[in-house]
């Protein structure tokens, strides 16, 4: 032990002392990592959906508003269906695919602020608590999508999968993205607390406009879709629809372009938290 | 055994820098119940929560290879929104005991009766630190971290507390952060002085209590 406390320890980060990695060490950590993004996402099941009856209700009625408003719309409109796809799935399509992007997203930003009590607990640290967030919003999301055309189909509506697997990629691909850009806001949003203003004006507003939600890209005037096709958003929700309608290709989604950004923001949401945690911790 | 090594922290004032640890160096005795004594403001609440891993030192470490809790102080470490019951489970869930003990325990111990199931944040300071201790003694731990807030409720749950973190104390330590001589002399069986970055360790306690009085008495 008197051996050891004379070693010089420069290289040794700041913080409590972790053990060499050896995979029962790993083990450990893992576990211990299960456990709290556990209990993390059951506490924030209580407090986002459990304190008020309305909570989960809320969780399927904004998106069922939004398509509802939309096929009112364009039936009024008496467009022909959008490239051949029947209207009302293409609707729910469009919007719920992009709640598994936004919302996670949305819900994370403000983790760190409002978990500031939990982050007592050592095992507790600001990765999991964003984390957590996220989680809970794309399974409460992808269960929303799930539900809403269960219920079109109920209704009366013909909802067929064509490619089940695919559009499971995608949605993959949709909650990596918006986990990537939680974390980025999740991690600034302690420091520079406006961020959230900036991320919903700047980015949420225009994408909910301009990523297809309510159109298919190719029924666009050529000047719109050469700016919007820049759009990743725009690429995966083209994706989602070119999985789920039958005789539907989107003839300008890319999947290199929908992957290479999703991984990428989720690359760099790592990063921005991996640089900022320390700042984020303090700040109070 | 919980070690420092070459702990440092300070915070940004309004005025400046202060320096709470400056470059400290400590091995807790292993089985001793340490008090650390410290004027207002010395940071004394900073290096439990260093200690216990909840904020990070500027340079330095922090070894431990026992089970630490977390500070135990009034409310801190749970959600207001959430009923006492509800943190007891995450609390249990975090530590990987089983949440059913866990409540079970706590809803015995604290005595709070139909309380138990009233979002936190409703509850009276006293009775916050009453939970908060009853969650920590059903969690097993060795060493047990502890701000300020021994001294809470009315005086026969006191009683009724001390007792059981006297028997809990035959396999456990605590650290204590107090400004109650009483207090550290009951629990303790050495002491620390923090003052002005540097923390001193006296095995003798009447040797750090008197230390401790002739800070507090020197003239600022």
């Amino acid at each position: 032990m008197s051996a050891n406390l004379s070693a010089p320890i420069e290289a040794a980060p700041p913080g409590r002392v972790r053990p060499r990695p050896s995979p029962a060490v790993v083990l450990g950590a893992l576990a211990v990592q299960c456990r709290v993004l556990n209990a993390l996402v059951l506490r924030e099941t209580k407090t986002r959906y459990g304190n008020h009856k309305i909570g989960f209700l809320w969780a399927l009625i904004e998106p069922a508003v939004s398509v509802a408003v939309f096929v009112a719309i364009f039936s009024v409109a008496r467009q022909d269906s959008p490239g051949g796809m029947p209207l009302v799935p293409f609707m729910i399509v469009g919007f719920c695919a992009f709640a598994v992007f936004r919302d996670p997203w949305n819900q994370m930003q403000g983790a760190i602020g409002q978990s500031r009590q939990l982050l007592t607990f050592p095992q507790v640290t600001t990765f999991d608590v964003i984390l957590a967030r996220g989680l809970l919003e794309i399974a409460v999301s992808v269960f929303v999508f799930w539900f809403l055309l269960y219920l079109a189909w109920l209704l009366g509506y013909e909802v067929r999968v064509e490619q089940p697997l695919r559009l499971l990629a995608v949605l993959g691909l949709m909650a990596t993205f918006g986990v990537g850009m939680g974390f980025i806001f999740a991690s600034i949003e302690p420091i520079v607390p406006s961020i959230k203003q900036v991320s919903s004006a700047a980015f949420g507003r225009p994408l909910y406009f301009g990523s297809g939600l309510f159109f298919n890209a190719e029924s666009l005037p050529p000047q719109a879709l050469d700016f919007l096709i820049y759009n990743p958003v725009l690429h995966l929700i083209e994706l989602a629809r070119s999985a789920f309608f039958h005789g539907f290709e989107s003839g300008v989604a890319s999947w290199f372009y929908a992957i290479s950004w999703s991984l990428g923001t989720f690359g760099a949401g790592l990063l921005v938290h991996q640089a900022m945690r320390r700042r984020a911790l303090m700040s109070r | 055994m919980i070690r420092l090594r070459n702990v440092s922290k300070r915070y940004r004032t309004q005025a400046g820098f202060k320096t709470v640890l400056d470059d400290v160096s400590l091995e807790f005795p292993v089985g001793a119940s340490v008090g650390i004594l410290g004027l207002n403001g010395a940071g004394k609440s900073t290096l439990i929560r260093i200690i216990g891993g909840a904020e990070p030192p500027d340079s330095g470490q922090v070894e431990c290879d026992q089970r630490v809790s977390w500070p135990l102080g009034y409310a801190g470490g749970f959600q207001g929104t959430l009923t006492a019951r509800e943190n007891a489970r995450f609390v249990a869930r975090i530590y990987g005991e089983s949440p059913r003990y866990v409540e079970a325990f706590t809803q015995e111990f604290s005595e709070l009766g139909e309380y138990f199931d009233e979002p936190l944040k409703s509850y009276s300071a006293g009775m916050q630190g009453r939970f908060a201790f009853s969650v920590s003694l059903a969690c097993d731990f060795e060493y047990y971290l502890v701000d300020e807030a021994l001294e809470t409720g009315d005086a026969r749950y006191r009683e009724k507390f001390r007792m059981a973190f006297e028997e809990r104390r035959a396999n456990a330590s605590v650290i204590l952060v107090s400004h109650n001589e009483q207090t550290i002399r009951r629990n303790c069986d050495m002491a620390a002085i923090l003052n002005e970055g540097s923390l001193v360790l006296y095995e003798d306690l009447k040797e750090a209590l008197r230390e401790y009085n002739i800070l507090q008495n020197r003239p600022r």
